[in-house]
């Protein structure tokens, strides 16, 4: 359908039996991850089998989207020594020109994607990101049950998303409502099509009804301003006495740091095969908790202050992210509450800082 | 596009010690292609085997840059292994250097402390080669011993064409100049801090005391530079690494106007606060 020019994306119904029919060739022709169970956790991996997928799950997966596109440890590039030369193999030839799918991922994930290629696709294009982000599809589930800590709704990330996917499934009784986000998505419709049906509009209703519900839900849970109007309030409390008592707890462990869908600092670290005289150059992830985070040369520590490495990570989710790349980069997901040992609270921090 | 990650193999033409602890390289692609450098950027030089570290350019040339680097850790410890012909690797070069248009027509005063002179070099050389288009210009420069001072030799030609001062911290029996930090040689200049660019490079301290005299002098944020040194991993604002208040050191810096830096949020120790 297309009106002057403009495509318009179109919604569709699936029933359940017919989407693991669809999530099975996806799975012949592609990656494909998905929430998985692992204990009591929720995991974003490789499905083996479309039988262990979770498709109505609480919550979001531990780690976020990012260990896909921008992976815990990544070899950039190999290298060997012989005599008066080099030789270097770019690794970027290896990552699979296979397609990856992205099934089952939430709002906060989903609308993480958009803060990375903010980040990797500007001046300078990671061309490892690159490549991956241009072979993956997205298919988010629209979240009805979110978790004790989700907050998605007042970072303005969600429950409700409505760009950032390939497609958007969200459970209508017994059929999921397919949005179309992209042409992408629509090529996944197209061929397919048996799977599908034509979306009805009382469909359309009763998602948005469940938006509205799921919206209830987490403003039970949570009293906070939205995230996207404290950016003068915390500037003007960045010497507030108070930083010194929200951080007096912090172990600057990095947890935090790692399960953030939009912390994405990395450092380069070299391993070297003496005998062989091979090399390796390997990104990892960082922490900006960490002290030889800003350690240079001279001795010098720039942010030896435990507080002021606790306000790295907050300033630069609602203020530092605004300046660089015009939105705040929290999308309320949460994670970095469940797994702080000490029971550090963004929300907390930016409520009272927000007074 | 060229994956920005990969360094280009460079040959090491030539170096020369400058100090004990301290060497200027040439470096020259095996490609043939030129780094085309401004003063005051850096580029990562990659040792195989080791690890990569960033460096600013010391020497604009035709074809080798220079680099003078000072032996501290692992990746400038196994520079300084090898020879002449050996293999590194360079990416870049990055970062915004010194503001040259700004600087035509005007007085200049340059203050460096230590290894801070490296990338001041090619902006002094470009400054004598075209003396005619600058008005005063001024050097302080101090260093912890008189051994230590970089350019030894280039420091007697300069002060052909620019007023040099110099002060060490510890002077050794033949010393007949200056004893003392950088701030002390601001007695030996006559500046008018309205019509006069400061700029500099040194360590934090020596940038926070310069930078609060400059202010005491008269100068406007608008009129002083510095250059900042961070920990930099890709040199492209990802890593994260080298932020200031969320500003990104290694695309829009190294060198900044103090007043950008004085409208940062987080606290920049280099400018005086
Ligand atoms: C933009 C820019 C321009 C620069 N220009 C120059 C230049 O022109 N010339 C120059 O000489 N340098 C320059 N530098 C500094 C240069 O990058 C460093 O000297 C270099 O990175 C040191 O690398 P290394 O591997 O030799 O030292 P490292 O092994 O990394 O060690 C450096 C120092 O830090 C200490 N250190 C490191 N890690 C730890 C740790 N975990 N615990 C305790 N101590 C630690 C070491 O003891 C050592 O003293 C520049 C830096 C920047 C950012
Ligand atoms: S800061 Fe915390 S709540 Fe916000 S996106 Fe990161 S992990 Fe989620
Ligand atoms: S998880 Fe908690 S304790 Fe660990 S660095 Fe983050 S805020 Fe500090
Ligand atoms: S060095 Fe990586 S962001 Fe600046």
């Amino acid at each position: 359908m297309s009106i002057s020019g403009v495509k318009l994306l179109r919604s569709y119904l699936i029933t359940k039996s017919n989407l693991y029919e669809l999530l099975e060739r996806i799975s012949e022709r592609n990656k494909l991850y998905a929430p998985l169970r692992h204990g009591d956790q929720v995991v974003l991996d490789l499905a083996k089998s479309i039988n262990d997928i979770l498709i109505d799950y609480i919550g979001h997966s531990t780690l976020p989207l990012k260990k896909i596109l921008i992976p815990p440890r990544e070899i950039l590039y190999e290298y060997w020594i012989e005599k008066k030369s080099v030789t270097i193999n770019d690794n970027l030839d290896k990552i699979a020109s296979e397609r990856i799918v992205i099934f089952g991922i939430r709002a906060c994930d989903i609308k993480s994607i958009e803060i990375l290629d903010k980040v990797f696709l500007r001046e300078f294009h990671d061309p490892y990101y690159k490549k991956r982000r241009e072979n993956t599809v997205i298919i988010g589930l629209t979240c009805v049950s979110p978790d004790k800590n989700c907050f998605c709704y007042f970072t303005r990330s969600g429950p409700e998303i409505t760009s950032g996917y390939d497609l958007l499934l969200t459970k209508i009784n017994e059929h999921y409502l397919v949005d179309v986000g992209s042409e992408k998505g629509e090529s996944i419709i197209i061929s397919n099509k048996e799977l599908f049906s034509d979306a009805t509009p009382e469909s359309l209703e009763v998602k948005a009804r469940i938006v509205k519900e799921t919206i209830i839900k987490i403003k039970d849970k949570n009293d906070l301003p939205f995230f996207n109007e404290v950016y003068d309030q915390l500037v003007k409390r960045f010497d507030s006495r108070e930083w010194k008592e929200i951080s007096s707890l912090c172990l600057s462990c990095g947890k935090c740091n790692f399960v953030c869908p939009t912390c994405t600092c990395f450092d380069i670290i070299d391993e070297f095969d003496p005998i062989r005289n091979r090399g390796k150059r390997i990104r990892v992830w960082d922490s900006c908790h960490f002290l030889s985070f800003t350690r240079v040369a001279s001795g010098e520590i720039f942010r030896k202050d435990r507080s002021s490495r606790i306000k790295q990570r907050i300033y630069h989710k609602i203020v530092y992210s605004v300046n660089d790349i015009g939105t705040i980069s929290c999308t309320g997901c949460g994670r970095c509450i469940e797994v702080c040992p000490v029971g550090i609270d963004i929300r907390e921090i930016v409520r009272n800082l927000a007074r | 596009m060229k994956n920005p990650y990969l360094p280009e193999l460079a040959r090491i033409i030539n170096f020369r010690d400058e100090t004990p602890d301290t060497r200027t390289f040439e470096i020259e692609p095996i490609s043939n292609d030129e780094i085309r450098g401004m003063p005051g950027q850096f580029v990562e030089v990659m040792v195989f085997g080791y690890g990569e570290a960033p460096f600013s350019i010391s020497g604009i040339r035709n074809h080798p840059i220079e680099l003078t680097v000072r032996r501290i850790g692992t990746v400038t410890n196994a520079l300084f292994k090898l020879s002449q012909g050996d293999i590194v690797g360079v990416r870049g070069p990055f970062g915004r250097g010194w503001p040259l248009e700004k600087l035509f027509n005007k007085n200049i005063l340059i203050i460096a402390g230590g290894i801070g002179l490296a990338p001041l070099r090619p902006l002094i050389h470009f400054i004598i080669n075209n003396r005619y288009r600058f008005g005063n210009v001024d050097l302080l420069y101090g260093a912890r011993t008189p051994e230590l001072l970089l350019y030894k030799d280039e420091l007697e030609r300069w002060s052909r064409e620019i007023n040099v001062h110099l002060t060490v911290d510890k002077p050794e029996p033949e010393w007949r100049g200056r004893v003392g930090v950088v701030t002390i040689l601001f007695d030996e200049i006559d500046i008018d801090p309205s019509s006069t660019i400061a700029l500099q490079c040194g360590p934090p301290i020596m940038m926070h005391f310069v930078t609060r005299k400059l202010r005491e002098l008269g100068f406007s944020d608008n009129n002083i530079y510095l250059s900042l040194e961070r920990l930099m991993k890709c040199g492209m604002g990802m890593c994260g690494k080298c932020t200031v208040s969320g500003t990104y050191v290694c695309l829009n810096g190294p060198v900044f106007q103090c007043r950008e830096i004085r409208g940062f949020i987080e606290r920049v120790p280099e400018i005086g606060e």
